[in-house]
């Protein structure tokens, strides 16, 4: 595999065809292939079930082409055993096959595709290069349809009463990509029972969806499909809101399929000894979402449960905590630290450029002729020494090259090979062997960007090849020498907020050997959860919240600070100084990291009659009245529970996610102490997602009564004398309710407090909603791009316990990366300011990216300072700056400018 | 290194240079490697590209194209399409562009000039700020206004540059420079009063009834 420089002469040269699993089995690849074009490393692997050479015999192409001799059939799979502290099992999940249902005929139908294989056909490296075209006749389609709820929320068919969580999302998206790839007006209806659009900027992502793409949402579930024969559209039937029959044609449907766990997966868990639930996923427990029924064994992504991106990121996360705790004491005991002989100092010399002309075996010299390149090199100046390679990248070329360095008195080294992005690391580990300073060193990429693009213009290839050498030694001999200086790293962290999220990030960072400084503003720990009562799986919420609170104060690592505020912080990553007042009394804390745990607060409404008459609540009001054993419920028979106040209205346009569930649950519950009592839940969409859907259907067995209602026609809540008269226009009737309830329950929504001040202490930034925006919303959802401060629980959006715990033992993870370290090494290539030009304006602080800028008061004036450790060479600061006192090192405007001149003259 | 490193004056000294196209690829807005700094990148260039138009440049010899690291086909679909345009338009300063030759050239060093220059990179820097949270007196603009803005400071600071460019070459009177420039000379008496202020220029002599003027070279 080392060999391997990733050419592709294999593949071009393999006569072995087979369906490629990666595209669907849509199209054909190779015996020898690279499963997609990302994989990483970009190394090709051979099939060994289809290979001819080692199921026959007989071929054996690949290794006769392969100019680098990488190939090796003798290679076997090895058993080997692994010692090791903690096991993290993240096996995914299988995409549901709807072949088995016979009225959707995904077999038989060609133009009847799953969303798989929709995606791949979306894709440009997909099997028809990103083209909308259906299958049947490689034909743009006109109109689309998407069905929801495939292989997900039915029982009757495929055993799965659960809800996929990802369907309704992804269905929009592929929906709103259409309508963009589409080369004509493009017709996308989505055929859906709830749409369930709950997580973070989902809601509004659906609005325009509707609203400004024209995406059709029919509320229906479609039960046949019919083919035309002769064209092969497809034809649906389906039952409308109002019970009227309606055919429509389709030129290709989307089936959204649901998840599943594999056969082969419930196999492995059986053998591993983790147990799993009736839907064949992980077992865990609401307050110990990542832990698996063994001891050690942590799970996370869709094998806990059906969930999107962000949600198994942040899973992974906390397994990753989970697993640390249990190795804290191992941590940093097997590393070698690498020495490398002292750097030489070339301040006082002139340029001495090496230039080390590759020819990767036939990938470049095939094309590009590389002696005359090297003999252009020569030419240029500041140029020592010039030499051709065979492949500069092996082992031997690089001990030469080290030796040369020395010998050579080089001081400047060019390489002309392959690409930066996988060979880079290597070069500059060999210069630093030599005494040279890393970033004294530049590649022009003759391979990627010329020979293999151009191998039927050889003289031009040849032409350009000088072109991208000349402005690499250009570019080289202006390279100056980049200090990499370490930072010390205070090893404690500073957590925000003492509810759940706050004490679990605090816990998950004392467990693993780290003091945590937590912050509570109110008189106690515990925060919102100690007001909830019960979780579905019947664990008594306020009960475990102290047995946390109890875990976190008998902690000799973590100082409680109750009845405290944050006045002030300053500082970086590794070096944070905050003033807090407690009790009255200032504290000066010094810390490592920040856990922003702030939490989020139930909305309290302003219709609805609340606070005019104490049979209406809202959630929190009314769990504590449920775990009161308050009379008012006690004695209740009829109970009517109201769902999105606050929630998805124009002011508010997001879902809060947690009251559907909430609703079923009290209601549930309800009817355990009184099977016999009236339970109405008027809903908009019912969001029980995941397995929270066979709450819903349990409650509907046990005759809660379900009645949706529109933004428009809201129910209409009035006294009349002593009744609290409800009326809601019930749409299969197409007719007013009246209902006069003992108990209403307001699903009022979960709004943010008023978080601008640590916003602003910290450079965080919140979104429209009033929620803190996290670094990325799928791949980096417990960090800010501001290194060293993380978020946790509400304040960063509605959601469940399971939820807020993954997503604070993720941050104290995250956290640990940087506390676990004594010392930061900074970047090279970061931004520098020549004070002596700089206005101390201040244009620059807003636009990077990661909170590097600030403008200090120096004795010359305003100055803006850029605190390099934080900086990420991005370089916006550069191109905006006026003055020309911001640069990017190693990428200054005169170093760039020496690009352009190599290539124009 | 981002998008956002793109640096407007360095694509205008490409072009002077004699570059015939310069396109730009960097990740889909939202996608940002870098958070924003293809947002930032996208106001340069859109400004870049209003600035080379005015100043007689086809401004489709400047191209900023969105692709992710996985898409190999678009890629090319991209850079192949872009060849075509570039070849369709042919060399710099010929029949394409509505300004040739050498005054071009002259132009474009005016237009570095500009995009070097504090005013412009000020507005751009702020661009963000005003169309989402409005400038020091709290007025949003939207992206129309903001280039109207814009399409006014192109003008007055390329006749600023351009002025400037002149003086460079030796001493001038306002009605000579209006009439090489093709600038009214009460717009140029204006600029001069301005440069005056700004101590960029200075007078030099009276020749006849008409005042020269000099520049004051500027120091770094």
């Amino acid at each position: 595999m080392d060999k391997c420089i990733a050419c592709g002469v294999c593949t071009e040269k393999c006569p072995k065809k087979v369906d490629d699993p990666y595209n669907e089995n849509m199209i054909k690849r190779k015996a020898i292939y690279v499963e997609y074009s990302q994989a990483v490393p970009l190394k090709y692997a051979i099939d060994p079930e289809i290979c001819l050479y080692l199921t026959k015999g007989k071929c054996g192409t690949c290794a006769k082409k392969c100019p680098a001799g990488a190939i090796n059939f003798d290679d076997k799979e090895e058993k080997a055993t692994i010692q090791v502290g903690s096991v993290i099992l993240c096996p995914g999940f299988t995409a549901f096959d709807p072949s088995k249902f016979d009225n959707y005929k995904y077999i038989e139908f060609p133009n009847v595709v799953t969303s798989m294989e929709y995606e791949r056909i979306l894709s440009s490296t997909g099997p028809f290069q990103g083209h909308l075209v259906r299958v049947s006749d490689h034909e743009e389609p006109k109109k689309i349809a998407w069905l929801q709820c495939v292989g997900s929320r039915d029982m009757n068919k495929c055993d799965h009463p659960y809800c996929s969580s990802v369907c309704c999302m992804y269905a929009i998206k592929e929906a709103v990509i259409s309508k963009e790839h589409a080369s004509d007006e493009l017709d996308a209806a989505i055929f859906f029972m709830d749409m369930r659009t709950n997580g973070k900027d989902f809601e509004r992502y659906y609005d325009r969806a509707r609203d400004e793409h024209g995406v059709r949402f029919i509320r229906s579930r479609i039960h046949t499909i019919v083919e035309d024969p002769e064209t092969h559209d497809l034809i649906l039937e389906y039952v409308d809101e109002k019970g009227g029959k309606k055919v429509e044609t389709f030129n290709m449907v989307v089936l959204s399929v649901g998840m599943e766990s594999s056969k082969e997966l419930v196999e492995f868990s059986e053998r591993l000894g983790i147990e799993l639930n009736e839907d064949n996923f992980a077992q865990t427990e609401t307050f110990n979402p990542v832990e698996s029924s063994r001891k050690g064994v942590y799970v996370c992504g869709a094998f806990q449960e059906p969930k999107d991106i962000p949600y198994s990121v942040m899973e992974a996360s906390a397994a990753a905590c989970e697993a640390q705790t249990s190795l804290s004491d191992a941590r940093n005991t097997l590393v070698k630290a690498k020495t490398y002989p002292e750097e030489k100092d070339i301040s006082t010399e002139e340029p001495r450029i090496g230039v080390f002309v590759c020819k990767c075996g036939t990938n470049i010299a095939g094309t590009v002729d590389v002696p005359a390149v090297a003999e252009y090199a020569r030419s240029l100046p500041g140029v020592a020494y010039v030499e051709e390679n065979l492949f500069t990248c092996s082992q031997d070329s690089q001990d030469k090259m080290t030796e040369i360095i020395k010998k050579e008195g080089l001081n400047r080294v060019v390489v002309a090979a392959c690409t930066p992005k996988t060979h880079e690391p290597l070069f500059q580990e060999t210069l630093r062997n030599a005494g040279l300073n890393q970033y004294l060193f530049e590649m022009a990429n003759i391979r990627n960007q010329c020979s293999w693009i151009h191998p039927q213009e050889k003289e031009k290839a040849t032409e350009k090849a000088k072109d991208l050498v000349h402005m690499a030694v250009a570019k080289v001999g202006l390279l100056e020498p980049l200090s990499q200086p370490t930072i010390p790293v205070n090893n404690t962290a500073l957590v925000i907020g003492g509810g759940i999220s706050g004490m679990m990030s605090a816990l998950g960072l004392a467990d693993q050997g780290f003091r945590a400084h937590l912050v509570e503003q109110s008189n106690e720990l515990g925060g919102n959860a100690l007001r909830l009562y019960e979780t579905p799986k019947g664990e008594k919420i306020a009960d475990r919240v102290k047995e946390i609170v109890k875990r976190v104060k008998n902690n000799p690592l973590i100082d409680v600070y109750t009845d405290a505020a944050i006045i002030q912080s300053t500082g970086f990553v590794g070096n944070f100084e905050t003033d807090i007042s407690h009790k009255g009394n200032d504290v000066h804390l010094k810390h490592g990291a920040v856990v922003v745990a702030v939490g989020a607060e139930e909305y309290k409404p302003d219709e609805y009659l609340y606070g005019e008459d104490d049979r209406i609540f809202t959630h929190l009001d009314f769990d504590q009245a449920l775990s009161s054993g308050d009379e008012r419920v006690g004695n209740a028979k009829t109970a009517v529970f109201i769902q999105c106040v606050g929630s998805r209205e124009p002011e508010r346009p997001y879902c809060s996610k947690i009251c559907c569930t909430h609703s079923v649950n009290s209601a549930l519950k309800l009817k355990e102490k009184n099977p016999e009592m009236d339970i109405y839940i008027l809903y908009r969409d019912m969001r029980t997602y995941g397995r929270r859907e066979e709450l819903y259907a349990e409650a509907r067995k046990k005759g809660v009564i379900f009645i949706r209602y529109d933004l428009e026609r809201k129910p209409k809540v009035v006294k009349d004398g002593q009744d609290i008269a409800i009326t809601v226009k019930d749409p299969i009737l197409d007719r007013d309710l009246e209902i006069r309830p003992d108990l209403l329950v307001l699903a009022s929504a979960i709004v943010p407090r008023d978080n601008s001040a640590i916003s602003k202490m910290f450079k965080l930034s919140l979104n429209d909603d009033g929620f803190f925006t996290e670094a990325h919303a799928k791949l980096r959802p417990v960090e800010f791009t501001t290194d060293g401060i993380f978020l946790a629980g509400l304040a960063h959006y509605p959601k469940p316990i399971e939820e807020s715990i993954s997503q604070a033992k993720a941050a104290a993870s995250r956290a640990a990366v940087t506390l676990s370290k004594d010392e930061i090494t900074v970047e090279g290539i970061v931004s520098q300011v020549d004070e002596s030009l700089c206005r101390g304006c201040g244009l620059c602080v807003p636009l990077c990216p990661y909170g590097a800028l600030e403008v200090r008061d120096t004795e010359q004036g305003k100055k803006v300072h850029v605190t390099e450790v934080l900086c990420k060479g991005c370089g916006i600061c550069a191109a905006t700056c006026y003055q020309h006192a911001l640069s990017v090192k190693s990428y200054t405007d005169s170093q760039l400018e020496s690009l352009v001149e190599a290539l124009l003259g | 290194m981002c998008t956002g490193r793109v640096d407007p004056a360095i694509i205008a000294k490409a072009f002077k240079k004699g570059l015939d196209g310069l396109i730009i690829v960097g990740c889909f807005i939202g996608e940002c490697h870098y958070v924003s700094g293809n947002i930032q990148a996208k106001a340069k260039i859109d400004m870049t590209r209003r600035l080379l138009k005015h100043i007689g440049l086809n401004e489709n010899r400047l191209s900023f194209q969105h692709c992710s690291s996985g898409e190999a086909t678009r890629f090319v679909e991209i850079v192949n399409e872009f060849d075509k345009t570039i070849h369709e338009l042919g060399p710099i300063g010929g029949e394409s562009d509505r300004v040739k030759g050498p005054e071009l050239f002259r132009k474009l060093e005016a237009a570095e000039a500009v995009l070097a220059g504090e005013k412009m990179r000020w507005v751009i820097g702020k661009k963000t700020e005003f169309l989402e949270k409005g400038n020091f007196y709290g007025e949003v603009f939207t992206e129309h206004e903001f280039n109207r803005a814009i399409d006014m400071i192109i003008v007055e600071e390329t006749e600023v540059q351009e002025i400037l460019g002149k003086l460079k070459e030796g001493v001038q009177s306002v009605k000579a420079l209006a009439g090489s420039l093709a600038i009214p000379s009460e717009r140029v008496f204006r600029y001069i009063n301005a440069l005056k202020r700004k101590e960029m220029v200075q007078l030099e002599t009276v020749s006849g009834r008409s005042p020269l003027y000099k520049v004051i070279p500027q120091g770094v």
